[in-house]
């Protein structure tokens, strides 16, 4: 008996306990791991008297799949550039008032008119990825090009993303072709080229490779330039290099979910993003390159100049932007993919 | 008692209607539709997904799975069938070795399937240890194939099979396996020929209860198997998230809980009605 | 010659349970080394402090608290009752949708899940969050609830209830009185397992959870596919730690 009401009386006090509520406007920001410093947020909640429920995700595709059903509860979320254009075609997006968003000026030329959206009417770059080669610099000599990741060497120690895009583009750019191919022969070939690849590899990963790089368990990876910053962080044996035959350019964008109930809060949280100072934090946390030429002028020289983030000129005319695929196409490579990974 | 049986289950029949039966009949309705442009579903209704599945990699990818949980069943039984007759004979201490068997159950799944993770890196304990006792010279590859992900099946589903073998020869008859003595046997072929037979019931509810989420598992193959080996349960993940084609994913669901039935039916029509 | 095969049973046991537990051990023995790698180096709480600090990992315990709670409780209640109709008369409709709610791959209840709330959310403003995975978490614990009370209730002498019936009781107080305290030890182990089987649930509730409802096992797997990581390690010592008391003080409480 006693037992019982023990049990019942802490259940309520329970249920009681998540009942208060605090009486501040609310926004939840749904946004990519390790993606932002940790005092914009708070910044954010103090400046504008708000609370933000900031949430995490490791792929677009998880992202997707909380938002796709329109109902989700998240007002802003951080997809890459390639994925507006789908959110956008379900009706999933609130449009952007510009003049709303007086920091827009902050943003870098190239970024004023991107490709995905020329008028910044859906979306607003946030910080840019691109996709390259990580090593250990004992290798000798090192990888240059995404040709030298089919060496039957790297046997064992070698790692491709666990990325559909990614990884076709890879064997897609070693073929000489563009990482945006619609051309069912070229996809083919490339398809063939990483089956090929496959017996050489560890695994597919993403992130879970910047620490195997580290520790030593493997001597190479394809990899995003912001894991492969961090590791070079924790280690200076690892090195990174753009391939010579080219790669893929990830803008990623700030949307403003059209289910949202606190769009106007959610424009100040963007305008708040694209303050100069606060997006320096958070390209210096995340270690990426920033869309934003204020903050650029702000960085620290050291990280301004990191080749890794900032390459060269010649270096950035490599890299080439991701697009959006026509249905067809996009239906084509993932059967591609499937049929790569059940190879 | 038929009323107040009736509403005893109620709540019950409410909550696998809505819950559970009713789910499954909207997944058997989007198998038959299309894809939308950019994901999600629209009409017309057509049997395309289901024939796109009549295709040599998905025929492939429902191979390995079938071979992985086979695999892992079989050893699971062979593993713990000596453990349950070690159980059912240890008189007083049962209860202590039952829960020791429970016990890693009763943690996460989640977890233990790390604890693989962790053991099996190149520079993870396993490898380190041999290394040190100078067995190898350079770290072996235990992680991110096939056999990591059987390993990792295998240690999560054991007590799975411990707990119905142990309930079948507690029940044995002993008198029966005396009988056997008395004739001559030599205690192999009463093992063999008696114990063994006689406990076809908890092998076949154990084999059930490990076989079938195997066929359909998940996490194991995500985390260790290095997204390279693919199986039904991945390729239905990646129909609902990367490829965003739900029919399709569907379609493959349905399949599989096709085959999931036909085994039910097949091999255990009466674990059933003793279970429940 | 039976001593020989005795012994050898008992090693094979032996070598089994040391199977079964080594692993666990060892991740909690390095939840307590100082460095990330396998390396030794040093005492530390240094990953139980971090996880403990760590806000999103609070939050995500919290809330796998409070869900599996509220399941438990939900799941009990209804499946106990549930098992005692099977129990009088059996349902082969009842009792074969409960089974196959136990063997169907979660991937498949989850996705299918998924897709019935985002149906029903088009005729009612609701939204993907605690509720939705509290009802997914009792939807597949009842079938436990149900196999363990079942088999206790298998224990119990029918002509009791009998008795009370002639006496004068309705069946109802026959159920209340007579029954059920005779199965409650059954009832609590049920509990005990449909609470361990939502708060260890992932694949289910990362495809059902929302902005609030983010579990314990969906930080721990996020974590994990980053790659090794010793506060994991912390998380899964603590985890086994809490479950492992819970299961002490239940066989406490069943035998006393």
């Amino acid at each position: 008996m006693n037992r019982r009401h023990f049990l019942f009386g802490a259940l309520a006090s329970a249920g009681f306990a998540g009942c208060s509520r605090d009486q501040r406007p609310r926004l939840n920001v749904l946004n990519w791991s390790a993606y932002i410093a940790p005092e914009t947020v708070p910044k954010f909640e103090a400046e504008f008297g708000a609370r933000v429920r900031y949430g995490t995700y490791e792929d677009n595709e998880e992202m997707l799949a909380r938002v796709m059903g329109g109902n989700s509860g998240w007002d802003i979320v951080f997809p890459t550039s390639y994925i507006v254009k789908p959110l956008l075609a379900n009706d999933l997006l609130a449009p952007i008032h510009r003049e709303l968003l007086p920091n827009l000026v902050q943003l870098e030329p190239r970024f004023q008119r991107p490709n995905w959206d020329p008028d910044l009417h859906w979306s607003v770059p946030y910080m840019v990825t691109a996709a390259g080669i990580a090593y250990n610099r004992k290798l000798s000599p090192p990888p240059q090009a995404w040709a030298d990741l089919w060496d039957p060497r790297l046997r064992g120690r070698l790692t491709m993303l666990d990325d559909p895009f990614d990884t076709m583009g890879a064997c897609l750019k070693k073929l000489g072709f563009s990482v945006n191919a619609t051309d069912p022969a070229q996809l083919d070939r490339a398809r063939a080229e990483a089956i090929r690849q496959k017996p050489l590899l560890r695994a597919y990963l993403n992130a879970e490779a910047r620490d195997q790089l580290v520790s030593g368990d493997i001597l190479v990876a394809h990899m995003w330039n912001t894991t492969a910053q961090q590791a070079m962080d924790s280690s200076p044996t690892v090195g990174f290099v753009y391939p010579a035959e080219g790669y893929a350019v990830y803008p990623d964008a700030t949307v403003i979910l059209r289910e949202s109930k606190h769009q106007e809060l959610a424009h100040r949280f963007i305008n708040f993003l694209l303050r100069p100072d606060i997006a320096a934090a958070n390209a210096l946390t995340a270690r990426t390159t920033t869309t934003n030429a204020g903050a650029r002028k702000i960085l620290p020289p050291a990280f301004r100049d990191n080749p890794t983030l900032y390459p060269a000129p010649d270096i950035v005319a490599r890299g080439e932007w991701a697009i959006t695929l026509d249905p067809a196409t996009q239906r084509l490579r993932d059967r591609l993919w499937t049929e790569i990974k059940a190879a | 008692m038929n009323r107040l049986r009736a509403w005893f289950l109620a709540p019950s029949w409410t909550v696998v209607i809505t819950l559970f039966l009713a789910p499954l009949a909207i997944i058997l309705g989007y198998s038959f539709l299309t894809r939308g442009v950019y994901g999600g579903i629209t009409a017309p209704w057509t049997p395309d997904s289901y024939q796109r599945l009549i295709d040599p990699i998905y025929l492939a990818i429902l191979w390995r799975s079938f071979w992985i949980a086979g695999v892992s069943t079989a050893l699971c039984l062979l593993l713990g069938f000596p453990l349950a007759l070690f159980i059912s004979r240890s008189g007083a201490r049962k209860n202590i070795y039952l829960a020791l068997v429970m016990l890693p159950f009763w943690t996460s799944f989640l977890v233990r399937t790390y604890a693989w993770m962790f053991l099996l890196r190149e520079t993870g304990l396993v490898n380190t240890i041999l290394q040190k006792l100078g067995l190898i010279h350079s770290p072996l590859p235990l992680l991110y194939n096939e056999g990591a992900v059987i390993l990792g099946l295998v240690y999560g589903y054991l007590p799975f099979t411990v707990l119905p073998l142990y309930a079948t020869l507690e029940r044995l008859d002993r008198s029966l396996l005396e009988a056997a003595a008395d004739l001559g046997a030599k205690p192999w072929a009463t093992l063999t020929r008696v114990t063994i037979p006689l406990s076809a019931p908890g092998i076949r509810a154990g084999a059930i209860l490990v076989f079938i989420p195997c066929l359909g598992a998940y996490l194991t193959p995500d985390l260790l198997g290095g997204g390279k080996s693919v199986m039904i349960g991945n390729l239905i993940q990646n129909q609902f998230t990367t490829a965003r084609d739900w029919p399709f994913g569907a379609a493959v669901s349905l399949v599989l809980m096709a085959i999931v039935m036909v085994l039910l039916f097949t091999i255990a029509r009466g674990e059933g009605e003793s279970l429940l | 010659m039976k001593r020989a095969r005795g012994a050898g049973l008992a090693v094979y046991a032996a070598a089994a349970f040391l199977f079964l537990h080594l692993p666990l051990l060892i991740l909690a023995i390095f939840s307590f080394n100082a460095s990330r790698f396998t390396i030794w180096q040093g005492f530390s709480l240094h990953w139980y402090s971090a996880a403990l600090h760590d806000t999103e990992l609070t939050d995500a315990a919290w809330n796998s608290l409070i869900i599996a709670a509220v399941a438990t409780l939900a799941s009990t209640v209804i499946g106990t009752l549930c098992a005692y109709g099977l129990w009088k008369r059996t349902s082969r409709p009842l009792a074969g949708s409960l089974y196959l709610s136990l063997v169907t791959p979660e991937i498949v209840t989850g996705i299918s899940l998924l897709a019935f709330y985002q149906w029903i959310f088009r005729f009612l403003r609701v939204q993907l969050g605690m509720h939705t995975v509290i009802l997914a978490h009792v939807s597949f614990s009842i079938a436990y609830v149900v196999i363990v009370v079942i088999a206790r209730l298998r224990t119990v002498d029918p002509t009791l209830e009998e008795a009370a019936l002639d006496l004068g009781a309705n069946e109802w107080q026959a159920f209340r009185y007579v029954t059920l305290p005779a199965i409650l030890p059954g009832v609590i182990a049920a509990a005990l397992l449909a609470f361990t089987v939502s708060f260890d649930d992932y694949v289910i509730t990362s495809l059902v959870a929302g902005v609030d409802s983010e579990t314990l096992p969906m930080v721990i797997y996020a974590i994990a596919r980053r790659g090794v990581n010793p506060i994991v390690n912390a998380i899964s010592a603590l985890i086994v730690l809490g479950f492992g008391s819970l299961v002490l003080i239940s066989e406490r409480l069943r035998s006393a």
